[in-house]
């Protein structure tokens, strides 16, 4: 028998095989570990139930919370894009579309795709689960017709979307109503094999984005706002790290940031919503603007002075950046900028402040950041207005893409 | 309750309402019969979630915890949880009223160990409410019938145009810088998709159409007429004509 | 060793207990137990003391060990492990890997004591940051450092002013799939606070939980004594995340009495995990072939008055192995298992013998 004994006969205190102990979490196997909604799609497939859209490129295989391995395609990737991103944040998009880019995989951005008008939805009730569903479905049912597969820009569409698959796995007289629906469209039910996040296309990729790095972010303090329907909603299809945060949270964002080199610090209200509210953005917005600046900005400037906030959604991007200016006037600890991690990842590896990441878009003060990261803002701006001219003077209609890869 | 009280219910007397539900001049909203009032609760337990989404309560306060709408308003996601599993249709009434509208839809509270969804549950309440004309849903939905039209009509709920200043002056002056270069800024994005102005991207115009089926097929359209008739006319008479343009009958 | 020997796998207080019981009844017993030494979960993860009395646990388990291995009708087998079953009831072979190789042990009857293990809170519904945070730590870890007479914050050797517990951790929770109460947690949680109080007279102590769960005497031996003399804070309302705030540790919860979200500063915070099946127990059911429940743990087949028979004729199971149990379940239990273990032995010498 082995007990540590101390010199008066009383073990020492166990401090470092307590320590020992917590080295690495290691997921031992329960409920969730065996719930697996891609091999229950599959089945309701094998019974003609609905069609199943497949992973059929080369893909990176990352752990998920309950440690469910989940496959990532790199390319030939069909953009689900953000109403949000897209009307108020376009550098958001335009970032995600540039990093695939630059790193040489296809892509399709459709035009048959509807935003998945969940946002409306948690706003205001407006629609029935069959309504949602379908409009899932068809959006799913478009991606397949084209071959590429789809990657979901919004945190809300990503958790809105498992939301409607769980439903449809649960519920036959749920997929017999999406059916019914679908035929009128001529379309089938159609599910793809695994709901993806862009954010989880740059988790994987992160190394890849850190190999074309050209600026240095050696010291650039990072904090993180993990989006809710990102990890929270439908929670087993996020992605964790045994690596990262001892596995206990969400590894995306932070994995990234990390592997660019960037100083990632927590603060005390990390699992904190932004307060985005959806009905609350809009018309209840003291709510929205307390919320983000109370319970998040002032935290973490309080606790972890960064020099910018990262986050994975349309939502959370536009609740921390556009909630800070009403706090100043009431001299509140604001003054953070804010910004998606693909907007991050596009500056590490050199794309322009304003053609690429859209930075005129945002609020909160930005360049400070931009200028720690070595970038002449002044000199940006007026490369953008210059172009911009091109535009006013009729020498094009549109900027291109070789317009800002030169 | 008073000896008042005590003595008409012992007379066989009606009882009076529980005081501690507020008369309807002090609410704001009027009161129904309880028999309507169980009919809206069974039409929210009648929802095919409703099963998954509540379970028991250990009134263990994780909801609450992780609640944002609760650190800012007088609401608790274990209140209505309780309500629901009470069935307590006066509570649940009052709360379709004054509570759910409070709620950010933001599923902290999923981590429920009993797997109860309180923020599921609410989607459903609202979702009785608005189908069902309440005054609490007239009331959220008022200066909110631009965003309905705009996602309905065009498939994408935030258009660029939507950034104006006077809409947003708590944004910042960047807002005005937008709206003031909208056009042009929007022509300056490289993603071909991205020129647009009043929509967030480009939406095909047969994408439309095939949303529009969804909304008429589904009832997602009619859920809107009790709340607000005008909108759901200009919608209805939107879709139609668009559908009959192209030859689709409904 | 012959089918009159009963065979107790596992060398833990129930088994310890099973395997006294009956050489106290005159049978002989071969004792199996996989660790190297004796005394089980107690003795492998430093308990203190025993709950509800607080009386050092080393002493009374290292007694039970002793009066198993004095006795000359008790063969106790360590480091071994059983691979393989074969036979039937009243002429039972196991295959049992130790050391010097495999052996065969021929027994009448087994009783299953394999026991429990702590639930790992890295795999919790809620945000305990058990593998972020030193100052986080599980009550067994507090075991041991109480039976060292110290306490202090694994982070920086201090001793901690303001110590919480968070009950329920791992247990009746539909997510993981423990829907069951772990039973000792509230009584165990409370004795280790009244311990702490004890050792460190300035510091504030916290218990959050769900429901007080401390049946019978517990409620007058632990509860009142917790609440009246030691002053330990009861708090009804869960933590739902921990998180560092400088050098403490932020707790949010609500405290459902007042009704409204609360955020306390901690220095130390002890999560209270719950019970799961051993490997060992889940590893003895698949060899000898008996049924589990939903939860992993042996299924006692019998109803509410047979709380040891398992789904195999002639083996039994006890304590923990059967579901969540305290150190007086598991000793009762052991001896009833005993007791059927050796009369399934004598029927057979009976039935033989006429």
């Amino acid at each position: 028998m082995t007990l540590t004994a101390g010199p008066d006969g009383r073990s020492s205190i166990p401090i470092e095989s307590l320590k020992r102990k917590k080295d690495h979490f290691e997921r031992g196997e329960d409920r969730r570990s065996l719930e697996d909604p891609r091999a229950e799609l599959l089945e309701l497939e094998d019974k003609g139930e609905l069609v199943v859209q497949k992973i059929d490129h080369e893909a990176l295989t990352l752990p998920t919370k309950y440690g469910r391995p989940k496959r990532i395609q790199k390319a030939h990737l069909w953009h689900h894009k953000s109403c949000g991103q897209c009307g108020h944040i376009p550098g958001y998009s335009t970032s995600i579309f540039w990093v695939m880019r630059q790193l040489g995989y296809d892509y399709h951005d459709p035009r048959d795709q509807t935003s998945c008008t969940a946002w409306n939805y948690y706003a205001s009730a407006t629609s029935n689960s069959a309504a949602q569903a379908a409009v899932a479905v068809r959006n799913f049912a478009a991606a397949r017709e084209t071959g590429y597969f789809p990657l979901i820009h919004c945190g809300t569409s990503y958790g809105h979307y498992k939301e409607v698959r769980e439903e449809l796995i649960r519920h036959p007289e749920l997929r017999a109503e999406v059916r019914r629906i679908m035929g009128k469209l001529g379309k089938e039910l159609v599910l793809p094999e695994e709901i993806v996040h862009y954010s989880e296309w740059f988790h994987a990729m992160r190394g890849e984005i850190a190999a074309k790095q050209v600026r240095d972010f050696t010291g650039i303090k990072v904090t993180v706002h993990p989006a809710c329907h990102y990890y929270k909603l439908v929670e087993g299809d996020a992605i964790y790290d045994p690596d990262i945060y001892g596995g206990q949270r969400t590894a995306v964002v932070t994995g990234l940031a990390q592997a660019l080199g960037a100083d990632v610090r927590t603060y005390s209200t990390w699992f904190d919503c932004c307060g985005f509210g959806f009905r609350h953005i809009l018309v209840q917005r003291d709510f929205t603007r307390s919320f983000a600046t109370l319970r998040k900005i002032e935290v973490m400037k309080e606790e972890a002075d960064p020099d910018v906030v990262l986050t994975h959604d349309t939502g959370c991007v536009t609740t921390l950046d556009k909630s800070q200016f009403a706090a100043k006037a009431h001299d509140r600890n604001v003054g953070l900028a804010v910004m998606s991690e693909a907007q991050f990842a596009a500056l590490a590896m050199g794309a322009h402040p304003y053609k690429v990441c859209q930075l005129h878009w945002h609020s909160a003060d930005y360049r400070p950041l931009l200028e720690k990261m070595g970038i002449d803002w002044e000199k940006a701006w007026a490369e953008f207005q210059a172009d911009l001219k091109r535009l006013e003077n009729g020498e094009k209609r549109y900027l291109d893409w070789d317009d800002v890869d030169n | 309750m008073t000896a008042t009280d005590v003595q008409s219910q012992l007379a066989g007397a009606p009882a009076p309402a529980d005081a501690h539900y507020k008369l309807p001049d002090v609410a704001g909203y009027p009161d129904v019969p309880f028999e309507e009032k169980a009919r809206l609760f069974e039409e929210i337990t009648n929802d095919l979630r409703f099963s998954d989404y509540l379970y028991g309560c250990y009134e263990c306060g994780i909801c609450v915890a992780v609640c944002p709408s609760a650190r800012f308003y007088d609401f608790s996601p274990r209140r209505i949880a309780q309500a629901a599993a009470r069935e307590d249709v006066e509570l649940i009434y009052q709360q379709m009223q004054e509570d759910i509208w409070e709620c950010s839809q933001c599923f902290s509270c999923l981590r429920c160990p009993r797997g109860n969804n309180p923020g599921g549950i609410i989607t459903i309440m609202r979702e009785v409410a608005v189908n069902n004309g309440l005054a609490s849903a007239k009331e959220a939905l008022a200066g909110y019938s631009r965003i309905i039209y705009k996602i309905m009509s065009t498939g994408t709920q935030v258009s660029p145009d939507m950034l104006q200043p006077d809409a947003f002056p708590d944004w910042g002056p960047e807002t005005g810088d937008v709206s003031a270069n909208l056009d042009l800024w929007r022509r300056a994005l490289p993603p071909e998709t991205m020129h647009t102005t009043t929509t967030g991207w480009a939406v095909a115009d047969s994408t439309l159409i095939e949303l529009y089926l969804i909304w008429l097929h589904t009832g997602a359209l009619d859920m809107i007429s009790d709340v607000d008739a005008s909108l759901h006319a200009i919608l209805t008479e939107l879709m139609e004509e668009r559908l009959e343009d192209e030859g689709i009958e409904i | 060793m012959s089918s009159q020997t009963v065979a107790v796998i596992g060398g833990g207080p129930g088994g310890l207990r099973a395997a006294h019981a009956i050489t106290e009844i005159g049978g002989q017993v071969v004792l199996i137990e996989q660790r190297e030494f004796l005394g089980g979960t107690p003795i492998a993860e430093n308990y203190a003391g025993l709950t509800p009395s607080g009386e050092p646990a080393e002493p009374q388990i290292r007694a039970m060990i002793e009066a198993v291995t004095a006795h000359p009708a008790a063969d106790v087998r360590l480091s071994s492990q059983v691979t393989a079953l074969a036979g039937e009831p009243g002429a039972f072979t196991l295959t049992v890997a130790g050391a010097d190789g495999d052996q065969t042990i021929e027994c009448g009857s087994i009783v299953i004591a394999t026991g429990f293990g702590h639930f790992d809170p890295g795999r919790e519904t809620q945000m305990y940051g058990y593998y972020e945070y030193p100052d986080v730590i599980t009550l067994p870890d507090l075991e041991a450092m109480l039976k060292t007479h110290t306490v202090v914050r694994p982070s920086n050797g201090e001793p901690p002013e303001r110590i919480c517990f968070i009950q329920c951790v791992g247990s009746r929770d539909r997510h993981i799939g423990n829907e069951y109460c772990s039973k000792v947690c509230c009584g165990v949680a409370s004795k280790e606070a009244i311990e702490i109080r004890q050792l460190l007279p300035g510091s504030k102590v916290y218990i959050f939980y769900i429901d007080m769960r401390m049946y019978g005497y517990w409620e007058n031996e632990i509860y009142w004594p917790a609440q009246e003399k030691h002053r330990v804070q009861y708090v009804k309302g869960m933590i739902t995340e921990v998180l560092a705030k400088g050098d403490r540790l932020l707790v949010r919860g609500e405290d459902t009495t007042m009704g409204r979200p609360m955020e306390l500063l901690m220095d130390l915070v002890v999560l209270s995990v719950g019970m799961e099946p051993s490997a060992g127990t889940r590893q003895m059911a698949g060899v000898l072939g008996v049924a589990q429940n939903r939860f992993g743990f042996i299924d006692a087949v019998g109803g509410p008055l047979d709380t040891v028979s398992t789904s195999r004729k002639g083996i039994f199971a006890c304590g923990a192995a059967l579901g969540p149990a305290d150190l007086e379940d598991t000793v009762s239990s052991a001896a009833a298992a005993a007791m059927k273990a050796f009369g399934c032995v004598r029927a057979n010498a009976t039935a033989t013998a006429g």
